[in-house]
């Protein structure tokens, strides 16, 4: 007959596995605690793992995305303070050309205006090789040299690539991140093509040399430079536009970041709540198998029988 | 009649020390482990009356027939069976969480994610030298990374191979005492405390072997065992007085397969069986990492051979080598990344090739078979670690059943001392009526 069920080894391996298992309950609970995370390996949670992998790779290029728009919102930026000022410019020569278009103007004024006007060319070719943020040419497109050269006889060349190229803004959009030359300064008086830099060059000739006469030049360029102020304008329209869609894109951008950083934090993320009160449960039911065991290991009848 | 008496009392006085001692050596020899609980059974001893008197009382006392193993063959035989399938499931999950940690600490995929990343960035300024740069160094870390993970796969191998050659050698040992005990049991007298302990070694050694791998072992009428390793049908392994030498071959690809002398077995359970199947998910693994790794220098380098370098020049291979472990860069300068198309002028900003290598990779997605990798890997582990804790439980409990059934209860031999020592205190008070009885007839006159 046996007294009680079970042998003495017995009752003390069962006792320590059931304690070790407990202890190693908490300490798996506990560091799920201190680290935040409820997944130390993939294996804890394959799916779990591989989504989160997944959202951490999102994030990643999310963050790369992020650069990307803020460099393609500089350049734009940039475009735009340069075309303002290309409109300035040619309003201003479209004032001092109606001036020399009008009758009254002595040959040496309007010689005067035609120096003037050569020197705005001058600050006009300037702003045309303007560049970028990363040091690159704002209107030449992909070119890694200036946009405008001039040639021998003083006329402006343009040297760029036919675009200014797309930048990914993610998720598959993506934005043009500036505007070449030709595209705003180009334009054609009736159907002749030509530009700023040709029209402003021709006007300004023609009132320092007199030849051919200054004031039919003068008259004749205000409506190619009321056409081109409308091109440029049109221009800015567009990288006004291009900014509204690249704000549009991070806003949405950074709604997602927001809902993989929430399901970051659902899939990944260890409830605090929850998990303190299954340390709490753990460590009580422990600490009553500790002392459940003291009394029972104390429990023999070598102490009771004399 | 006295001396009739005396004679009786003295043999319940010996059978009481030998249960004493039996209880004594029982209480010795709680914690040991393989120790199987002994009770000593004794017989009366009777015999007939003379010639013509066979009705007659004659009684002659008592003694210790044999000290009895109190086991169960069947709860001995699940312990080895259990206990296998807990020893291979839990070999095989700890070298498969090794293979998880080899490739997934060793960090290759946030490595692929941000070389991916760096081509991105790129993209934004194709002819900025700190970007290029980013993309080298990118590129840099994901072949070490590579190289660490492959190499951390072949630790797996061999550790596990040099874990595998020593249990083979420890199964070899045990066999070849297990032989020994076998001849020293066919030479054991029947009963004997002698038989008892050789017995107690055999079933402990036949569990020590189960661990490594699946034994069948018959039992026959002398005690000794015959023992055949990967189940019924396999070889013998221990017959009487001699052992056939286990061998673990390793192929090629570092897998191992058994034999027992010349005839080859294949282990159901045991930690050699779980061993053996973690080296075949290693290598599936091995081949996996190494076909994505040649599947994205491929493609990589052939984009690069599309397009021109920074200076003009047709571009160069990025990565040379074979396999995971055989990655490396060919050149560690930026400018030689071929982000224009073939043909363009020295430092076009174009990127017309790095958008091509970019949707050759997210074609060829070795981000997503690395991510496929590791889940297979992960999920393998997390299902077997299901099935090892309903094996160690299974295993745990049969072990239980049988230290419960086998093993020493000190509450119950502190009952049998206190029994034991009054049987032999009435033993000695028996002796004591005889001596007054004798006495008594004696005193006559």
């Amino acid at each position: 007959m046996t007294i009680v069920s079970t042998s003495t080894s017995a009752f003390y391996d069962r006792s320590v596995m059931g304690m070790q298992d407990l202890r190693a309950q908490a300490e798996t609970l506990q560091s799920s605690l201190a680290s935040g995370q409820r997944l130390s390996r993939s294996s804890d949670d394959p799916v779990a793992a591989a989504r989160m992998r997944q959202l951490t790779r999102e994030d990643s290029f999310s963050a790369i995305d992020t650069v990307n728009a803020q460099r393609a919102t500089t350049d734009l930026q940039l475009t735009d303070g340069a075309l303002s000022s290309f409109a300035g410019y040619v309003t201003r020569v479209k004032e001092l050309a109606l001036q020399a278009a009008t009758g009254t103007l002595t040959a040496a004024q309007r010689a005067g205006i035609g120096t003037e006007i050569s020197a705005f060319r001058q600050n006009l070719m300037a702003l045309a090789n303007s560049r970028d943020a990363a040091g690159h040419a704002l209107f030449g497109g992909e070119t890694a040299a200036t946009a405008y050269t001039s040639d021998g006889a003083g006329n402006a060349v343009y040297g760029g690539t036919a675009t200014a190229g797309e930048l990914s803004l993610g998720e598959g959009r993506s934005v043009a991140r500036g505007l070449t030359g030709p595209e705003f300064l180009n334009f054609s008086v009736g159907s002749n093509p030509t530009d700023l830099m040709a029209v402003i060059k021709t006007l300004g000739d023609a009132l320092l040399t007199g030849a051919p006469d200054p004031q039919t030049a003068a008259h004749d360029s205000l409506d190619a430079l009321d056409t081109s102020l409308d091109k440029i304008t049109t221009a800015q329209t567009v990288v006004g536009s291009r900014l509204a869609w690249i704000e549009l894109t991070t806003e949405r951008r950074i709604e997602q970041s927001e809902m993989r950083a929430d399901e970051e934090a659902q899939v990944g993320g260890t409830d605090i709540a929850a998990t303190v009160a299954q340390l709490q449960q753990t460590m009580i039911v422990l600490e009553a198998s500790q002392a459940s065991f003291a009394k029972l290991a104390g429990l023999s009848l070598f102490n009771l029988l004399r | 009649m006295a001396s009739d008496l005396l004679s009786i009392a003295l043999s319940g006085a010996k059978a009481a020390r030998i249960a004493l001692d039996v209880t004594a050596q029982n209480i010795a020899n709680a914690g040991t482990s393989g120790y199987v609980r002994r009770s000593a059974r004794t017989m009366e001893v009777s015999s007939s009356g003379g010639y013509g008197r066979t009705s007659d009382i004659s009684l002659s006392g008592v003694r210790v027939d044999r000290v009895v193993r109190n086991v169960d063959l069947f709860r001995q035989a699940e312990v080895r069976r259990t206990s296998a399938d807990s020893a291979r499931a839990g070999a095989e999950v700890s070298n498969l969480e090794n293979i998880e940690a080899a490739v997934e600490q060793s960090r290759v995929f946030p490595a692929l994610v941000e070389f991916d990343g760096a081509l991105q960035r790129l993209a934004g300024d194709p002819s900025d030298p700190s970007l290029r740069a980013g993309v080298l160094e990118a590129a840099r870390t994901m072949a070490g990374t590579f190289n660490i993970a492959a190499n951390g796969l072949a630790g797996v191998a061999s550790g596990v191979n040099f874990e595998a050659t020593a249990e083979v050698a420890e199964v070899n040992t045990l066999a070849t005492e297990l032989a020994r005990v076998n001849l020293r049991l066919a030479r054991a007298a029947d009963a004997s405390s002698d038989q008892s302990t050789l017995l107690d070694q055999r079933d402990s050694l036949l569990q020590q072997i189960s661990q490594y791998g699946d034994v069948a072992a018959a039992f026959s009428s002398d005690g000794t065992v015959e023992v055949r390793l990967g189940g019924n049908a396999g070889p013998l392994l221990v017959q009487g007085g001699s052992a056939t030498a286990v061998i673990m071959s390793t192929a090629a690809d570092d897998t191992i397969s058994f034999a027992v002398g010349s005839s080859a077995v294949s282990l159901a359970g045991g930690s050699l069986a779980g061993k053996a199947l973690s080296l075949v998910k290693l290598v599936q693994v091995r081949s996996d990492l190494d076909s994505l790794a040649n599947t994205l220098m491929a493609t990589v380098n052939t984009a690069q051979g599309a397009g021109a370098a920074l200076n003009g020049s047709v571009g160069q291979p990025l990565f040379t080598g074979s396999g995971a472990g055989g990655m490396a860069l060919v050149f560690s300068d930026g400018a030689g990344l071929a982000t224009a198309p073939s043909g363009s002028l020295a430092g076009s900003r174009d990127p017309g090739n790095l958008d091509a290598m970019r949707a050759a990779l997210a074609s060829a997605d070795p981000t997503g078979a690395l991510d496929a990798l590791i889940f297979d890997i992960s999920a393998t582990v997390s299902s077997r670690k299901v099935t090892q804790g309903a094996l160690q439980a299974i295993a745990g409990n049969a072990l239980i059943a049988l230290e419960a059934q086998a093993g020493v209860d000190l509450d119950q031999e502190a009952v049998n001392l206190m029994r034991f020592q009054q049987a032999f205190q009435a033993s000695g008070k028996a002796m004591q009526v005889a001596s007054t009885i004798f006495d008594t007839l004696l005193g006559i006159r």
